[in-house]
């Protein structure tokens, strides 16, 4: 198998994101090819020892930064190192794409790179949450796409119920709407105008509104937001967890698996649903461990086939 | 430059999901919720329309519609020479 990671993108790049390839690299027989500037990955590279056929410099000599318009940056920027590692996902030189750089760069070369699933407008990025039944809720879009149209949540809810089924192996994975209160009248236009368009998709097995409270209690497997509201709620879940893990470390001398498990940089990564190939997104804070564990899901997501499958699955719903 | 104009507003209207009449010459992206990735799209489907590459710069500092399409029809034209 063969991944391409965009190592100029992210906080600790890019010698965190060597650092994590070249782990992979020695633990398995994957091909990883690194897009960035040459020299400079060459010279980080001399401070390892590992398999040096599957580890390849491909040349990428910009960045697109963090500040900048995405899909603007990425038509400016086309020897940018995540289109050129989306284009190699494309040109079918490599099976999977990972950055931790721009989530949005990365969505707009997804997009117009790869391409969109039919009937699929904007691509969703999935998290899986971890539940108390030791298994994973599926939030979706947790950052890709920060204004909504109530359109765009039922499509989120199509293709988290499609991976749900993909991840959980489960028939009718059960979906539900975030939102402040569970009555079908809550919420704000966005959510009570989604809510009848779930409401009214035939087959999506919708169960109605759900709390942030119920997040982890396995009421659902998917759960539906915009990326504004997921990303923040995303986030609040990862730093309740860091104080409390703290909190355990110094009142108890251990830390609870169930706490753990929410660890990003134990996930590493997540896949951006709805397009043509695959690109998992991965924090824009990871180190080696998150994207070693981020090359981890990408092989999971060629393995399990998830383009193919999305499609499949979203064939049958509409 | 009507006809330009046409084509654009179709593949944004298509885009969207909203009535063509909706978008006049005057109309802001703001107005009908078109984001970077909207304008960005609608401009890539030109290019394979027209067999042209438009250029990148300043693509953020057309708020309106029709200035926009204004400036990459004058682009058109002189490529056509």
């Amino acid at each position: 198998m063969k991944i391409a990671i965009d190592v100029m993108g992210g906080d600790h790049a890019p010698t965190e994101i060597i650092a994590g390839a070249v782990e992979w690299a020695k633990k398995s027989n994957d091909e990883l090819l690194l897009t960035g500037k040459e020299d400079l990955i060459a010279e980080i590279l001399q401070n390892y020892t590992y398999p040096a056929d599957q580890i390849h410099i491909i040349s990428a000599s910009q960045v697109i930064e963090m500040d900048e318009s995405p899909a603007v940056a990425m038509r400016k920027k086309k020897d940018a190192s995540i289109v050129v590692a989306t284009r190699l996902v494309k040109e079918g030189r490599a099976d999977a794409v990972l950055s931790c750089g721009s989530t949005g760069a990365q969505m707009a070369s997804a997009l117009f790179i790869l391409g969109r699933i039919e009937n699929i407008d904007r691509p969703a990025i999935v998290a899986a949450i971890p539940n108390r039944q030791g298994s994973h809720t599926f939030l979706v879009d947790v950052g890709a796409n920060v204004d909504c149209k109530p359109q765009q949540l039922l499509q989120f809810a199509l293709l988290g119920k499609a991976y749900a089924g993909i991840d959980l192996d489960i028939n009718e994975p059960r979906v539900a709407l975030l939102n402040n209160g569970e009555e079908e009248t809550k919420g704000n236009s966005l959510a009570t105008e989604s809510y009848s368009l779930l409401k009214a998709q035939a087959g999506l097995n919708f169960i109605g509104n759900i709390e942030g409270r119920d997040i982890f209690s396995a009421k659902a497997d998917v759960i539906v937001c915009d990326g504004f509201t997921g990303n923040i709620l995303l986030k609040a879940i990862e730093g309740l967890a860091q104080e409390a893990v703290q909190s355990c470390l110094h009142e108890l001398e251990k830390i609870p698996s169930f706490l753990s498990r929410f660890d990003y940089s134990r996930v590493g990564g997540a896949p951006l649903l709805g397009v043509e190939g695959i690109s998992i997104v991965c924090h824009g804070s990871s180190k080696r461990e998150a994207v070693y564990n981020g090359i981890k899901t990408a092989r999971d997501c060629v393995v399990k086939d998830i383009v193919k499958r999305q499609k499949l699955a979203l064939t049958q719903s509409l | 430059m009507e006809k330009f104009f046409e084509i654009a507003r179709k593949i944004l209207a298509e885009q969207l999901n909203i009535d063509p009449a909706e978008i006049t010459m005057e109309t802001t992206f703001e107005e009908i919720e078109a984001d970077s990735i909207d304008i960005v799209e609608m401009i890539m489907a030109l290019e394979d329309m027209y067999d042209v590459e438009f250029p990148e710069d300043d693509l953020e500092d057309y708020p309106v519609l029709g200035e926009l399409i204004k400036a990459l029809y004058v682009y058109l034209e002189k490529e056509k020479k």
